[in-house]
């Protein structure tokens, strides 16, 4: 059978996407990651569980450069994060976006300029023509189905729309990583699922590889190929949906109660 | 106690040190920089037009009964000019300006900060602490003087008016007055310091904002300590101004 890999784009690319070794970081004597290991292959979306305050955040704040770490090393699509000068960074982060558990979007500004705010700011990508630009805008908010809030501004917007917004500005760049952390937290379950079926839509849509924050166990259910359990800053144990639920471990267990 | 203030004050200077090395690299957030210039003036002249006014005028009604003991009301225009221009309106102009926008900025970053906005900044090829921080120290450096010395004419107008309740000076003999009184070492000082308030202003706010702790608790921190240092960082510049001038025979 003669089939074409579609999740290759370029031909020398590695089949890992992101490969952490080893990795450590501690706030004074809080030791949040410590000896962390894990590789994320194209076309993977691995889920990433973890109790509160153990660390998740941190671990991808990590990877996207937002945090330098202690000890160990981070690669994302063949670059070592930790030895990248400020506009190397700014070249990786145009392939690899963050959805933020907050959902960060800009109080001060309307749903077009936050959407507008990665497209002209990036000086890699940088897209001056006002026409591009603005179908660009428009192609992300449909994929989210809320093209008529182009105008609105964040406040006006409920939790769900704004969590859809926020993916919008993430894939508005066509990332072809996208870390997302924790994004159905404090969504009823309706929204939370809808939410993990766009993800997933829009994953097979663009061919994205993704890590996923969770400890929404329906989400995990959707979305997940991997599941990564992060315990005492560790990867304590890794497997599909399936073998992790029937896992005689009391601690990976009860994730699944 | 003592140690934390030490601590706080090292990492003020570190934060203060960034923006003499951040200031001129390239990539000038002209547009931002331009829209805060807008934004603090817009939003504090009304508020130190009116203070700058009525002390003016305050300032005026309670010197003339001395003056007038000593048979010398003639000399009101004078006196008075003297301590309005030099002392209060650059410094009631910063307090204000402290209370308004240094709470604006700390309160605006502080937020922008929990909620991961900035980050979102860094990640979105942005400098935070460029488009943020750099653009709003500015903004208050050149925006402050600019305020102080609208502060000083009208609060001169408030001091003609405070002459002409109880006496009579013409509008050209107040004037004449207080321009032959005025000199450059009474002037050029005391715009010169207000470029310090300025300065002390912004980089607090920011300072507070962009070290706020998690929740609107620390916000509303942020917002309240900016006002607070700023103020006193005012009066202490004030203090170390007089003592320049004094050293130099200005005063
Ligand atoms: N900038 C920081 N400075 C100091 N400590 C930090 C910082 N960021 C995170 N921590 C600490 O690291 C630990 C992990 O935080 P993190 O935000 O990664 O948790 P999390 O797993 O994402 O939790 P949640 O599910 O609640 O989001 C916490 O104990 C936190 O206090
Ligand atoms: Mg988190």
């Amino acid at each position: 059978m003669a089939t074409v890999n579609e999740h290759t784009p370029n031909s020398n690319a590695p089949e890992e996407v992101i490969k952490i070794n080893d990795l450590h970081k501690a706030f004074g004597d809080n030791k949040v990651i410590n000896g962390f290991n894990f590789n994320l292959k194209r076309g993977e979306n691995a889920v990433v569980l973890g109790k509160s305050g153990s660390g998740k955040s941190v671990l991808i704040k990590l990877i996207i450069g937002l945090m330098k770490p202690d000890q160990g090393s981070i690669e994302v699509l063949g670059d070592k994060v930790e030895t990248l000068s400020t506009s190397e960074l700014d070249k990786m982060r145009v392939k690899v976006g963050f959805l933020f558990q907050s959902n960060a979007l800009y109080d001060s500004m309307t749903i077009r300029e936050n959407l507008e705010f990665p497209l002209r700011r990036h000086w890699i990508k940088k897209s001056t023509n006002k026409n591009e630009v603005d179908n660009l805008v428009m192609e992300a908010l449909t994929n989210v189905g809320l093209p008529h809030t182009v105008d609105m501004m964040p406040s006006e917007l409920s939790g769900g729309m704004r969590k859809r917004i926020a993916l919008a500005r993430t894939l508005i760049l066509k990332p072809e990583i996208i870390l997302y952390d924790e994004p159905t937290t404090g969504l009823d379950p309706i929204t939370g699922k809808e939410i993990s079926h766009l993800m997933l839509d829009l994953q097979k849509k663009y061919n994205t590889s993704s890590i996923i924050i969770s400890h929404d166990i329906n989400c995990v259910k959707i979305v997940a190929n991997r599941i990564v359990m992060l315990i005492d800053g560790k990867c304590y144990a890794t497997g599909t949906y399936d073998e992790l639920e029937h896992s005689t471990d009391l601690r990976v267990k009860q994730f699944f109660e | 106690m003592i140690k934390n203030i030490f601590i706080e004050i090292g990492l003020i200077a570190r934060f203060t040190g960034r923006f003499f090395i951040e200031v001129f690299k390239p990539r000038f957030e002209f547009n931002e920089f331009l829209r805060q210039c807008f934004y603090i003036g817009n939003k504090s002249f009304p508020l130190v037009a009116i203070t700058a006014f009525i002390m003016g005028l305050v300032i005026t009604m309670q010197s003339r009964p001395t003056l007038v003991e000593f048979g010398a009301q003639a000399w009101l225009p004078k006196m008075i000019s003297v301590s309005l221009v030099r002392e209060i309106a650059p410094v009631i102009t910063a307090l204000i300006c402290a209370g308004k926008i240094g709470s604006g900025i700390g309160a605006e970053l502080g937020s922008m900060k929990v909620t991961e906005q900035i980050d979102a900044m860094d990640v979105s090829g942005t400098n935070p602490y460029k488009f943020l921080v750099v653009t709003r120290v500015m903004a208050t450096t050149l925006m402050i003087p600019i305020l102080a010395i609208l502060a000083d004419t009208i609060s001169l107008y408030g001091g003609y008016l405070g002459c002409n309740i109880h006496g009579v000076v013409s509008w050209d003999l107040f004037w004449n007055q207080v321009f032959d009184t005025l000199v450059y070492a009474d002037v050029l000082p005391s715009i010169l310091k207000t470029f310090f308030f300025g300065f002390i202003i912004g980089i607090i706010g920011c300072y507070q904002g962009f070290n706020s702790s998690k929740g609107t608790e620390g916000v509303g921190q942020s917002a309240n300590s900016a006002v607070v240092i700023s103020s006193l960082l005012v009066f202490i510049i004030d203090l170390l101004a007089v003592q320049i001038t004094d050293a130099l025979n200005l005063n």
